[in-house]
């Protein structure tokens, strides 16, 4: 089957040439997707999925076009690299358009390919049963759990050729805690695995995610307004450092200009025990992208080593457009080192803060200022966790916020797309009624 | 047009169970400059078949991107299958849904599938006006884009469908120099119901709109940071239609109060004040056609506007089959599927807050101390009602009258206690049609209200 798709890729590529293109890249894939759905508590669904997909890009003059559908017989490919040809030629010259040089070509095999699906609804209804017995006042309002399969070939008419097979396993879910009429705000915990070797109420921080919804029934909102300690959990690491990555460090502000580091590469940007990295190849990463969408063989960077700004996530046009080097994989898969100190040690030097779950606001301005509402968050006392929260507000800068580090975790939760610790942030607008 | 090839496949359908089989195509085309360099060059085709089975209380559902009588045929089997092997682990006992009476909804027609060139000629044209007239910005972002759905549905009872949505806009996004040598941002987005062609006929067209978002810009670059606290605001009718979709519509999906949300104790109770009225639209509302008109859902359900909100009491839920045999409610055509492998979930349609009956200066007149909220670029909310919006631009009110322009900032506020702090709503009525809804699958949507005045927290800085 593999081969069969290589060769559907190279039958693009030819397609491309014979219809003029001066460079051409395909990518061909096919899926299958099983998935179980859990709605208010009780299975609801089960969806199996049969897809396709084919995207084939042209360079003609300078000119790039691009066509993608979910069809790969020898009459789509024909229809589709007329069409990606016209598109270029209603394009607009520009030499920053290029494709991947010819490496050395592979194959990947990753994960369980085939679910087991006696096995995959046992461990899909042994979470289901795990909530309900552990965490009595949760409400699942939905649970997704699903098995992916996908093969995938990707060629160039520079001589690239790499192909993956694999196949994993996802489980999301999104839940309240409930008491009568008292509710808590929902919260989505998600993991993958290649395989059901382990409970899924294991995987991730599902468990820990669980219990901390079911303290945040009962909340009372912060009085006031003052400058503290906010720690984000790991799932909010995600939100808010991932937000920053992308608004000061992506292909589109370097390229627009907005983005406030442009002109800071070498430069200490985040307290120096800071270091983020995009990571796909990580070990704990499940199904990490081996190839990237511009057929490159994928390599983990760091954006930012020991505090100082190492690399931006440039695409190859970005990168030929701006005379960068172009980032190392598909800017995915955020993986940040941990500290040295534990969460516990971390929340006793709090004097007055607060414990972030999720942040529900908008992505950053910017210049990097970000407000939103805290959600399933804890008031930070005295060194202790006390009350859930309500209706409270945060703000800050993100820039500056890296810099104002005041402790990273040496915990951190591996949710198989993500590898983070708590983070500390100091001087943080918290404010209430 | 899509070949039929499923309203002839219903006597493969299972007795005593609810079949639908679908079978669709979505196309998207989308140019975008950066600064004047083509960045995005994209056309996206994705089309196949789908098939969906309602058996002993669960569902049983297969796709496949092959379009022939054999894929059908396997889909049907498939989805069968499926919701066979879930009722025997899983099964709750259920017979079928209540059967509807067979109808047919054809209403999709042919629409002008433009080449590439067409939106990329547009987009050049416009970025170009902005580039020479305003050459002090920062950066420019043009996209001209245009998205459809075909749907050939047939179901076992209730309506068939073959339905067609086209849509079309321009985006517009500038950034110029604000405080401290900062960055400050704006976009618009121009068009709706309708293909490119109908919708774009002359860039000049747009002139006055890009006249105004750059004006607005250059007022919000000498802007500032509203202060932060409970404040007497007055929403313009695109946060009042975000607030109808985002803190309101998704508590009343159905399939959420099953999950949960705080509409499901608050049902024939006071949610907002007795101005607030608050409507999914299926198709028309005030005489005219909707800006997505939905005349049946993809399970075989005529549309009908779902009240929601009558004179500040919780009045319905939005349904599907299922759940409105639930609740004892009609089903009003909520259930929609995004793609062809997408299955139906309760998803809203033309959402809004009706008009009242006062007039925005009388409005603005009455604030001595609070914000006028303009535009906004994104929203949130809980199924608790908390929401959360990003407001992009706005002007304090002092004394009865408006004053400097804002930064960037988050208002918030729990929907059902905001609601009844509803004061004053104009007789003005604006929609939103560029929205996309996340819920699982993605969805097109509309949003649309009046002006309204409350009291929000807003976050300063």
């Amino acid at each position: 089957m593999i081969e069969e798709l290589k060769n559907t890729a190279k039958k693009a590529i030819d397609a491309l040439v014979n219809e003029g293109a001066d460079k051409a890249s395909a990518s061909v894939s096919k899926s299958i997707t099983h998935e179980f759905n859990v709605d208010g508590g009780e299975f609801s669904l089960f969806r199996t999925l049969f897809d396709k997909k084919l995207v084939m890009e042209c360079l003609k003059e300078g000119r790039k076009g691009t066509d993608s559908r979910n069809r790969y017989d020898d009459e789509s490919i024909k229809d589709s690299a007329k069409s990606c040809m016209e598109s270029a030629a209603s394009s607009t010259p520009d030499e920053a358009w290029d494709i991947a040089p010819k490496g050395v070509n592979e194959d990947f095999v990753l994960g369980e390919i085939k679910p087991d699906t006696d096995r995959f609804f046992f461990r899909c209804r042994e979470l289901v049963d795990d909530i309900k017995a552990r965490f009595p006042q949760i409400m699942l309002e939905q649970m997704i759990m699903s098995h992916k399969e996908v093969l995938s070939a990707r060629a160039n008419s520079n001589g690239v050729l790499f192909s993956t097979h694999q196949g994993s396993y996802q489980v999301m879910l999104m839940f309240s805690g409930h008491e009568g009429d008292k509710a808590s705000s929902f919260f989505v915990s998600q993991a993958a695995s290649y395989d059901l070797d382990k409970p899924f109420i294991e995987l991730g921080s599902l468990a820990a995610d669980l219990g901390n919804v079911e303290k945040q029934i009962e909340t009372t909102p912060v009085q006031g307004k003052f400058e503290g300690t906010m720690v984000l959990m790991p799932s909010c690491t995600a939100e808010l450092v991932g937000a920053l990555v992308s608004s000061f460090a992506s292909d589109t502000a370097l390229l627009s200009g907005t983005s406030p580091w442009k002109d800071s590469l070498g430069e200490m940007v985040a307290d120096e025990r800071v270091t983020i990295s995009l990571a796909p190849l990580d070990e704990r990463i499940v199904c990490g992208k081996r190839v990237t969408s511009e057929d490159f063989r994928a390599e983990n960077f760091d954006v930012i080593k020991d505090g100082r700004l190492n690399a931006f996530c440039m695409s190859l046009y970005g990168a030929n457009k701006l005379g960068l080097k172009r980032g190392g994989n598909d800017s995915e898969n955020l993986v940040i080192a941990p500290g040295d100190k534990s969460i516990e040690e971390i929340i006793a030097s709090i004097d007055k803060g607060i414990l972030v779950g999720r942040f529900s606001g908008g992505q950053p301005s910017s210049n990097g200022d970000f407000s939103g509402v805290a959600k399933n968050s804890f008031i930070i006392e005295n060194g202790k966790i006390g009350f859930a929260l309500s209706e409270t507000m945060i703000s800050g800068n993100m820039a500056a916020m890296l810099k104002n580090l005041r402790a990273i975790s040496k915990e951190q939760v591996a949710d198989g797309s993500t590898v983070l610790p708590f983070m500390a942030f100091d001087g943080i607008t918290i404010s209430g009624q | 047009m899509i070949k039929d090839l499923v309203t002839d496949k219903k006597h493969l359908f299972a007795s005593g169970a609810n079949t639908e089989l679908r079978a669709q195509i979505n196309r998207a085309r989308q140019a975008t400059l950066l600064n004047g360099d083509l960045v995005s060059n994209v056309r996206t085709e994705t089309s196949g078949v789908s098939a969906r089975v309602y058996e002993n209380g669960i569902f049983g559902f297969s796709s496949t991107a092959e379009y022939t009588d054999e894929s059908v045929r396997e889909v049907l089997k498939a989805a069968s299958e499926n919701a066979a092997f879930l009722a025997s682990h899983a099964g709750r006992g259920k017979g079928p849904h209540k059967p509807l009476p067979d109808t047919k909804r054809f209403t999709a027609h042919e629409i002008n599938d433009l080449e590439q060139r067409a939106y990329i000629g547009f987009a050049k044209a416009v970025d170009a006006y902005i580039a020479e007239k305003y050459p002090d910005l920062i950066s420019r972002i043009v996209v001209a884009m245009a998205d459809s759905s075909e749907k050939l549905i047939a179901v076992s009872n209730g309506a068939d469908v073959h339905w067609l949505q086209p849509r079309s806009f321009i985006y517009v996004q500038m950034a110029m120099e604000g405080p401290n040598g900062q960055p400050v941002e704006l976009y618009d987005v121009i068009g709706g119901y309708g293909a490119f062609d109908a919708n774009f006929k002359d860039a000049s067209t747009l002139y006055e709109r890009i006249d105004v978002l750059y004006d607005k810009l250059r007022q919000k670059a000498n802007g500032v940071y509203p202060e932060a606290g409970v404040k007497t605001v007055i929403f313009s009718g695109t946060l009042a239609g975000m607030l109808a979709h985002e803190a309101v519509g998704h508590t009343v999906e159905a399939d959420l109060v099953i999950g949960g949300s705080v509409a499901g104790p608050n049902l024939n109770k006071r949610v907002g004040s007795e101005l607030v009225n608050l409507v999914d639209f299926a198709h028309t509302a005030f005489g005219k056609p909707v800006p997505l008109p939905v005349y049946a859902d993809d399970e075989g359900v005529e549309a009908t506007d779902a009240v929601l909100i009558k004179d500040g009491i919780l009045v319905g839920y939005m349904n599907s089959r299922e759940t409105a045999e639930r609740f004892g409610m009609k089903p009003t055509g909520n259930a929609r599927a995004y793609g062809f492998s997408d299955e139906p979930l309760i998803r809203m349609r033309n959402t809004a807050v009706l008009p009242g009956k006062s007039k925005l200066e009388d409005m603005i007149a009455s604030v001595e101390d609070g914000y006028y909220l303009i535009d906004t670029n994104n929203g949130q909310a809980d199924t608790t009602g908390e929401f959360m919006y990003g407001v992009t631009f706005g002007y304090e009110i002092k004394n009865g009258k408006l004053g400097r322009a804002l930064l960037d900032t988050t208002i918030s506020g729990v929907a059902f206690e905001m609601l009844k702090t509803v004061d004053m709503i104009s007789d003005n009525m604006t929609w939103e049609t560029a929205g996309m809804c996340g819920k699982k699958q993605p969805m097109t949507v509309s949003m649309g209200g009046p002006e309204i005045k409350c009291k929000v927290n807003i976050g300063g800085r």
